[in-house]
């Protein structure tokens, strides 16, 4: 009688399996303690080794197809033994056995159509998917696909390292292949349930986190949280500045501006406003207006990047940072050069409403030549922002505060904030973004200038 | 071109053509001859590459019929077209130069020897394929009717090509809408090796002017003096906007189709027979037995244009080469 | 590119396709006397499909001429009335028969720039209203636009709207290079929106006519339209299309739909032409060979004509080329289950 080859059982809570990849086909000799297949499960990818010596027949399973456990997947026929009728025209060439641990090539059996085709070698997995796995350092053999034939598409590998986060204990401990394990998960080689923690965060956060050395084990065994799959908003955002942060090399100038004659300024236009029946002038709109005018003197920076060209943009659009339901969205002051206090003011007004009631239109949401991110009202001091793409810089706003600083020999307090420029190297200088940072404090300093 | 009756014991045709134009003329066949055997010994010693149309022996008809051309009309000429670039006034050496393909060609390497053009010059360009031009011819007589420019296009073509459906939409087309247009059909015997008589149900290629209304001249083509007098009667007429004429040279190259060629299809008695016909061998002895033209002035017409084709030669080869990265420069104007 | 999606607003001048044909042409023809219009047919009789209409009127037999029945000739003689200095506009008058005039736009009008080094250009237009749908059957009805996509040296567009088919027209008869324009029957009693004033599209760039997250369609032609129509049903389905009217199959806009891709994961080709060894093959295999491969979620799949002659019974002629539902459908088994 041939020898059933089946899926076996390799993990304690395992019903069913895929077969990753068959090392063998049709027709070849094999020896006991040969590997014949690769199993996946959700956690591994294991060997399985031939259990006789012979020839294989009827490989009757497909690669990347879940088969429950213990199912016959194959037959091996030992020392010339003739195939049994369940072979139509079982017409197959009398087996040559191997001699002295000498292995003949066995005669090709083009002849014989088996009962299931053999299953083509090779794993289904779509190009985002491997992608995704790599970024994540998983092997995608160990993900099973649940899409047509097995194929393993992006979703598959996202639930693959969440399942992967939740049981990475008995990942470790029940994998008898931990060299497998290991290679699957941890990059630094040194423990595959700190990588298993990364995976997860890095799921989660769609981007590679860096290893962090300094926690314990336990610290990273927590419980795998929920996942939340990213809003079609939070796609583009995380799409965009991923782009931004590979294709613009960033650089950073942070000026300390004195802000008192702008927050003069912003309370004499309040009380003109206020006579008007507009909408109270805010910081961040007074910045976007000079910003506005500043730009007018330094196109490189109301410019983006087009291929290996500068595109020099004739109209300031000044796109704002709004967050709304935690995602974060750019309305634009279309035309901002050409706007006064009053008019923008407005205009911020409507684009605000408009941002929360989600009724603004593709086009006003998009589109500036030049964006400012103002985090001083959650009492941010300073930071850096990533540019939004394509254009050649962004301006990152601080809170602003009472500090002390010289002013004709006297220590005074005065409101200081911290403006912090990204530019894109490829379109902009450090002396360029310099002279722009100065004209930009020159303006909010003394806003006279800009008559 | 001056007055006949100066000349009372010359044929009108070659009385009609004064010591300056003959000396142009013949200047201008000895060119066509001496590039195209340049060409044939570059070819030889592996200089050139691709393959080349020589009308070595139809120098006359090339030059005859351009002859009372203007310097701002148009010709279009043919994939058999080193005569007819020569004849307008191209310069050997940047036709040498596309011929190396080099940079410095007229087509800038681009286009060889069955594309020299030279726009500027008035000349659209040879072809690659049969009866193409002609078409072309029809386009630009709707040109020069609607800038009212007073040119005129002169179209050449071989006896392959008046079997194209090309050659008679072209032909009808300039008919109905009377278009500047002088059709010149080089009948040089061979469609490649289909000799005319087996690919042609009328004698003559001019008979079939007659299915277009309009004249058809069935001529000599080794003559230079009848050749240029027919044309001079074409073009008149074109530019007078009586429409197109069909002018039917009666030639013979006395080289192969090109270079591949293994002359199976005809004798060596029928090419000895032709090379009697030798254009300019004929037009010189007539000159002679009127006494236009000494012996020695002759000779030295000839040598002038053999040093010219020489120095071309030496100017080609020493060119650049085009730059692989211009490769796709020119294939959209911008 | 985006300032499309914003809709014109209702009391805007509307015209048909066939119109804002017309009135590129006039506006063409006023601006500038090296224009002039050829073709069979277009004079009195207005074009085989109207496109012409009055203009014989307006300037004159010899500003708008009628040619005979030689298809060879009338192209050649486009290309020579280009080369010396006019701008051509000629109609074929149906697609299927530009195989007689294929010497002259593929030898002639496509290399002669090229082969004389730059030193000519051939700035002529022609006009081919091709595509099934009117019962004409296998000679009257093909789609042949990717062969002329498949030759260095011309440009070809397909305007899908109104709009596009006024403003491609004008960019075409600026452009000086020799530029096919393929214009669905189909669409010629299309309306939208046609401002009067005389404006460009310009050439080799797609128009996003939707955007959505979870599928790219690209469609060329009347195919933008089926898809923009697909996508409505898709997005009442709770899938996001994203549809990209290609426009200008040479040069193709490959950024925009390579950026759309990248962000939706999939991508879907619709075309009329015959489905193998066309439009969508060069679209997939771009993707295929680009960075955004990696991006890709699931196979790519064209949608496209039959590998069969268009043929004349209603039912057989609408199977022949795909239609909105198969749209839908694919669109649907490529989002929830991956399968082309």
């Amino acid at each position: 009688m041939p020898v059933e080859v089946i899926l076996p059982k390799v993990d304690m809570d395992m019903e069913s399996g895929t077969i990753e990849a068959w090392h063998v086909k049709e027709g070849d000799l094999v020896r006991k303690g040969d590997t014949i297949f690769e199993i996946g499960t959700n956690k591994a990818v294991m060997e399985v080794e031939a259990p006789a010596t012979g020839a294989i027949r009827r490989i009757r399973a497909e690669t990347g197809v879940a088969i429950t456990v213990g199912t016959p997947v194959a037959w091996i026929y030992v020392d010339g033994e003739a195939t049994d009728g369940v072979i139509a025209g079982a017409d197959l060439l009398p087996v040559a056995m191997p001699v002295s641990g000498q292995v003949e090539p066995a005669p090709a059996s083009t002849a014989v159509e088996p009962v299931v085709a053999a299953a083509p070698a090779g794993l289904r997995a779509t190009p985002l998917a491997r992608r995704v796995a790599r970024q994540n350092g998983i092997d995608i053999k160990t993900i099973t696909g649940t899409g047509p034939r097995g194929r393993i598409s992006e979703s598959d590998v996202t639930a693959a390292l969440v399942l992967r986060g939740a049981h990475q204990n008995s990942t470790v401990q029940t994998s008898p292949h931990p060299e497998e394990a290991h290679r699957a998960v941890s990059k630094d080689g040194q423990n595959g349930s700190r990588a298993s923690t990364n995976i997860l965060r890095d799921a989660i956060s769609g981007e590679m986190a860096p290893q962090d050395e300094g926690l314990k084990d336990k610290d990273r065994s927590q419980s795998a949280g929920t996942l939340k799959p990213f809003s079609a908003i939070r796609r583009i955002v995380a799409s965009r500045l991923s782009e931004s942060m590979r294709s613009a090399p960033h650089f950073y100038l942070t000026s300390e501006i004195e802000m008192s004659a702008a927050r003069d300024l912003l309370r004499r236009l309040s009380v003109r406003h206020e006579r008007l029946a507009a909408p109270k002038p805010s910081l961040t709109v007074l910045i976007a207006r000079v910003v506005a005018r500043v730009l007018r003197d330094h196109p490189l920076l109301n410019a983006s990047a087009e291929g290996e060209a500068t595109r020099l943009h004739e109209r300031i659009d000044i796109g704002v940072a709004m967050e709304r339901e935690g995602d974060l969205v750019v309305p634009v002051l279309r035309d901002a050069g050409s706007m006064d206090m009053l008019a923008m003011t407005r205009e911020f007004a409507r684009l605000r409403e408009g941002v929360v009631k989600r009724s603004l239109t593709p086009a006003e949401l998009g589109g500036g030549s030049f964006t400012i991110s103002n985090l001083g009202m959650y009492g941010v001091d300073s930071f850096t922002a990533i540019i939004n793409p394509p254009q050649s810089a962004i301006l990152a706003i601080g809170r602003t505060v009472d500090k002390p600083v010289g002013r004709d020999g006297q220590i005074v307090l005065r409101p200081m904030a911290n403006f912090t420029l990204s530019s894109d190297h490829r379109i902009v200088d450090g002396v360029t973004a310099a002279r722009f940072m100065a004209d930009l404090r020159e303006a909010l300093e003394s806003p006279e200038v800009l008559l | 071109m001056t007055d006949t009756a100066t000349r009372p014991n010359q044929r009108p045709e070659l009385a009609a053509l004064d010591d300056a134009t003959l000396s142009a003329a013949l200047t201008r066949m000895h060119l066509i001859r001496k590039f195209e055997e340049a060409a044939e010994a570059s070819y030889m010693r592996g200089l050139i590459h691709g393959t080349m149309h020589l009308s070595i022996g139809q120098e006359a008809s090339a030059v005859g019929t351009t002859l009372p051309l203007e310097a701002h009309d148009y010709i279009l000429s043919t994939h058999r077209g080193h005569g007819h670039c020569i004849a307008r006034g191209a310069e050997p050496k940047l036709m040498f130069a596309e011929f190396f393909g080099k940079e410095t060609g007229y087509c800038k390497g681009r286009g060889g020897s069955m594309h020299i053009a030279d726009v500027e010059g008035g000349n659209l360009g040879a072809n690659g394929i049969v009866g193409g031009g002609l078409p072309i011819a029809v386009g630009v007589g709707m040109s020069i009717k609607a800038q009212k420019n007073g040119r005129v296009c002169m179209v050449f073509f071989g006896d392959g090509a008046s079997n194209e459906g090309a050659f008679h939409e072209a032909l009808n087309m300039a008919s109905i809408w009377k278009l500047p247009v002088v059709f010149v059909c080089e009948n040089n015997k061979y469609g490649m090796s289909m000799d005319i008589s087996r690919a042609m149900a009328v004698a003559n290629v001019a008979d079939r002017a007659s299915a277009y209304a309009m004249p058809g001249h069935c001529i000599d083509g080794n003559d230079l003096a009848g050749v240029a007098a027919v044309a001079n009667e074409a073009i008149a007429r074109a530019r007078s906007g009586g429409g197109p004429s069909l002018i039917e040279c009666k030639t013979y190259r006395l080289r192969g189709h090109s270079k591949s060629d293994r002359n199976l299809y005809r004798t060596k008695e029928e090419i000895e027979d032709w090379r009697g016909q030798d254009p300019i061998r004929r037009l010189e002895a007539e000159l002679q037995v009127h006494d236009r033209f000494g012996a020695a002035e002759l000779m030295s017409l000839e040598e002038d244009a053999q040093r010219e084709i020489d120095a071309a030669v030496e100017f080609a080869r020493t060119c650049p080469d085009p730059d692989p990265k211009d490769l796709t420069r020119d294939v959209y104007a911008l | 590119m985006r300032s499309e999606l914003i809709e014109p607003p209702v009391q805007l001048r509307e015209l048909t396709y066939a119109e804002a044909a017309r009135e590129a042409l006039a506006q063409a023809m006023e601006a500038d006397e090296r224009v002039f219009l050829f073709g069979e047919d277009v004079g009195v009789y207005g074009g085989a499909f109207g496109v012409s209409g009055d203009l014989v009127h307006r300037f004159g037999k010899d500003r708008v001429i009628d040619t005979p029945i030689s298809e060879l000739g009338i192209a050649g003689a486009a290309v020579g009335a280009a080369i010396t200095g006019m701008r051509p506009v000629l109609e074929i008058q149906f697609s299927d028969f530009v195989t007689l005039a294929m010497e002259q736009l593929v030898n002639q009008a496509a290399k002669i720039r090229f082969m004389f080094g730059g030193k000519a250009s051939v700035p002529m237009v022609v006009r081919l209203p091709g595509g099934s749908g009117t019962g004409a059957a296998a000679q009257h009805s093909q789609s042949l636009e990717a062969w002329f996509a498949h030759v260095p040296g011309l440009k070809v567009l397909q305007p899908s709207t109104p709009h596009d088919a006024k403003g491609m027209l004008l960019a075409a008869i600026d452009d000086p290079n020799p530029v096919l324009i393929f214009e669905h029957k189909l669409l010629y009693k299309t309306k939208g929106h046609v401002p009067e004033e005389p404006y460009r599209v310009p050439i080799g760039k797609a128009a996003i006519r939707r955007e959505g997250t979870d599928i790219t369609i690209v469609g060329s032609s009347i195919m933008a339209l089926k898809a923009q129509a697909a996508a409505e049903r898709l997005a009442a389905d709770g899938i996001s299309a994203e549809v990209i009217d290609l426009r200008s199959l040479r040069p193709i806009d490959f950024t925009t739909i390579a950026e759309s891709v990248r962000k939706t994961h999939r991508l879907m080709v619709v075309y009329e032409g015959v489905k193998i060894m066309g439009i969508g093959a060069e679209i997939s295999a771009m993707i295929a060979e680009s960075e955004v491969f990696d991006f890709l979620d699931a196979p790519i799949i064209r949608l496209g004509g039959a590998d069969a002659p268009i043929p004349y019974n209603p039912v057989l002629e609408k199977a022949a080329v795909p239609q909105e539902d198969d749209i839908v459908t694919a669109a649907q088994n490529l989002v929830r289950r991956g399968e082309a």
